[in-house]
């Protein structure tokens, strides 16, 4: 009955006008960020004048033709270096700290019973629920109260706490499917804990823990509300330096900076999903 | 010396719902060198779990399980000379098949041109030699099994146990890898304890067969008296089939014993051991029952019935004979090509005999 109705032509073309309606509203925006970034103009970005890479060369310290009025609302190179340096750096370490952790912490959780380990399970997925501004003040209070200055260190540290989350939730799918009997078949022929976890378990759940890694790298790349409130004067990363030359004006540079941003995220996802079909 | 002994074995495992199953209930076994073992039972009687025990995966709760005189309590797994094929096979997914046998080798750390001579040995033993640089998702479930066993045998272990390796093979399969698997042992000189709930795969194969119900261990013999002679009514019924009457015996005669079951029928048997009075069971192959030969030699043993159905299954013609009273007796007749008088079909008035010689008397339980 309900087949009969979906498959007739006036619901057939209904749903495929609002597919294309869904995708355009969510890519269109992609899109005009795209264009716009190659506009040379720098007064009304929505008015086309221009073909340039002027805005791209800006980022890379190689464009010289720019008028007084530009100058004032572009950052220079050297700027612009040192936050993505400080977001690189952020990034990698929490990314890092946090796949080892989450690791450590799905394998234990899925292999050992212990007193409290639903009660752990649940003090784990707890950071993805509570709000990151929560988050954020929470952090910064206890950073203050502990005396912490704030730095790319206490980002780092606040970053870890909800990333290691989602390592945990990605390597734990990961490893509630692996044969356990892989394991035992292991120690069956003479590997010891060690052995067995770095021939046997770490091969079995890399899909995972790489996955988990990239899925943190990137989450860590473009945090805007926990990083707000624990970074210092000195530690902008790329995220909140381009909210800060939001609030002077929307500038094509900008554009250029989010598409650059976009590629590398493109691309990140890429090598995730090529290193998932290749082992599983 | 006993090689691998255990002693009243016990293993209790607790269920979410907070019962207790007792996997292992008082077993002991004593598993001779170079021999080969089969642990027979049903389904969740306890076989993978004594095997476990075994290796060194689970503890036993009480008892003891011993190499050589030797306590193996506290020795793990990876410290045991056991090695095990898996139900599964559980090979490595993400190394090649060369890998996989040489697992063992390389955790041990052997020299690596050594290594690759005894992979190849190993492989060639089992028959895949050339198979070395394959996935094992790339072989049948045969040469799957194949190599998990080369994978157990190039750490020479000093016992080989094998869950049930044949159960995902074809018939035809399983039947050659049988033969292989008895022809291996026999060559390698290392004892097998192999798992399976196949009573034939267990009598073709074993030296000796140990037949577990409920974590019990039934009866430890060879095929022959474990078929022959089966220690109680369960292992009369779990290998092969019986026809077993329950009675008292009220004659004896040398030592032919004549034994009266409850609804009044009379059956012989040939027993030393049991005498007037003694409540038996009589257990009798489906084999030994025989159709009468028409004319005068009628033994006087005989049963009247009527066959109920008649099963064709190749070289024997399985029939349910209805005997009357309620009884119906399993018979497995030859089927005879030559004898065209020979005309058995549902309906057919049959008269069966046995020779009392044929029989097994075991002592009825109390009941
Ligand atoms: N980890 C466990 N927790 C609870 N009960 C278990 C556990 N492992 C096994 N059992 C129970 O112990 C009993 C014996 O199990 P076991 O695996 O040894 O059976 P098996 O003889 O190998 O059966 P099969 O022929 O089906 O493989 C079964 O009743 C099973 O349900
Ligand atoms: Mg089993």
């Amino acid at each position: 009955m309900l087949d009969k109705i979906l498959n007739s032509r006036f619901w057939s073309w209904l749903f495929k006008g609002y597919g294309f309606v869904f995708l355009t509203f969510l890519y269109l925006p992609l899109g005009l960020i795209f264009v716009y970034s190659f506009n040379a103009n720098s007064i009304n970005m929505a008015v086309w004048t221009d073909f340039t890479f002027d805005w791209y060369l800006t980022i890379f310290g190689g464009a010289n033709s720019q008028s007084e009025f530009d100058a004032a609302f572009t950052e220079s190179p050297e700027r612009i270096f040192e936050v993505v340096r400080n977001s690189a750096v952020v990034a990698l370490c929490a990314s890092t700290i946090s796949t080892v952790i989450g690791t450590a912490t799905a394998i234990a959780l899925q292999r050992y019973n212990f007193a409290g380990k639903k009660f752990y399970q649940a003090l784990l997925i707890l950071p993805m629920i509570v709000p990151d501004i929560v988050l954020g003040i929470a952090l910064l209070i206890f950073f203050v109260g502990a005396g912490f200055e704030l730095s790319l260190l206490t980002i780092i540290i606040g970053h870890t706490t909800f990333l290691a989350s989602y390592v945990f939730i990605v390597v734990s799918a990961r490893l509630a499917g692996m044969d356990t009997t892989l394991e035992q078949a292991s120690a069956d022929l003479g590997a010891g804990p060690l052995t067995t976890f770095r021939r046997v378990t770490l091969p079995q759940i890399m899909p995972g823990v790489v996955g988990g890694f990239l899925l943190a790298f990137i989450i860590s790349l473009d945090d805007v509300v926990i990083t707000y409130f624990i970074a210092g004067v000195g530690s902008q990363t790329l995220p909140i330096f381009i909210l800060a030359m939001m609030r002077r004006g929307l500038r094509p540079q900008i554009n250029a900076l989010a598409v650059l941003l976009l590629a590398f995220s493109f691309v990140v996802a890429a090598i995730g999903l090529y290193l998932r079909s290749r082992k599983t | 010396m006993s090689f691998l002994k255990i002693t009243s074995a016990h293993k209790a495992y607790r269920t979410p719902e907070g019962a207790m199953v007792h996997a292992l209930n008082d077993v002991s076994l004593d598993i001779r060198n170079n021999e080969f073992l089969t642990l027979l039972g049903p389904s969740g009687c306890g076989k993978t779990t004594l095997l476990k025990c075994i290796s060194g995966f689970e503890d036993i709760d009480s008892g003891e399980i011993s190499l050589e005189g030797k306590d193996l309590k506290g020795v793990p797994a990876h410290r045991r000379p056991f090695n095990t094929v898996f139900q599964n096979y559980a090979l490595f997914p993400h190394l090649n098949i060369a890998d996989n046998v040489g697992y063992g080798l390389d955790v041990a750390k052997v020299a690596k041109k050594k290594r690759n001579i005894r992979v190849e040995e190993a492989l060639e033993l089992v028959g895949l030699s050339g198979f070395g640089s394959r996935e094992p998702n790339q072989l049948s479930g045969g040469q799957q099994q194949r190599v998990a066993l080369a994978r157990s045998l190039i750490l020479r272990p000093r016992v080989l146990l094998l869950d049930e390796p044949l159960s995902a093979l074809d018939r035809k399969m399983r039947e050659n890898m049988q033969i292989e698997l008895k022809l291996l042992q026999d060559s390698v000189g290392i004892t097998f304890v192999f798992v399976t709930h196949d009573q034939e795969e267990a009598l073709a194969m074993s030296d000796r067969i140990a037949v577990i119900s409920d974590g019990k261990v039934q009866q430890v013999a060879s095929p022959t008296e474990v078929y022959d002679e089966p220690a109680n009514e369960f292992v009369a019924n779990f290998v092969g089939t019986s026809n077993i009457f329950t009675g008292r015996i009220f004659e004896k005669q040398g030592n032919i014993v004549t034994i009266e079951t409850a609804n009044q029928r009379k059956v012989q048997a040939e027993s030393d051991r049991f005498g007037i009075g003694d409540h038996v069971q009589l257990i009798l192959r489906p084999e030994h029952l025989k159709f009468t030969p028409g004319g005068n030699g009628i033994p006087d043993n005989c049963i009247e019935g009527v066959v109920e159905t008649c099963i064709f299954v190749g070289s024997d013609l399985h029939l349910h004979v209805d005997v009357g009273k309620g009884r119906k007796a399993v018979v497995h007749h030859r089927h005879d090509r030559g004898n065209a008088d020979e005309k058995i079909e549902a309906g057919s008035q049959v008269t069966l005999y046995y020779s009392p010689r044929a029989a097994h008397l075991i002592k009825a339980m109390a009941n």
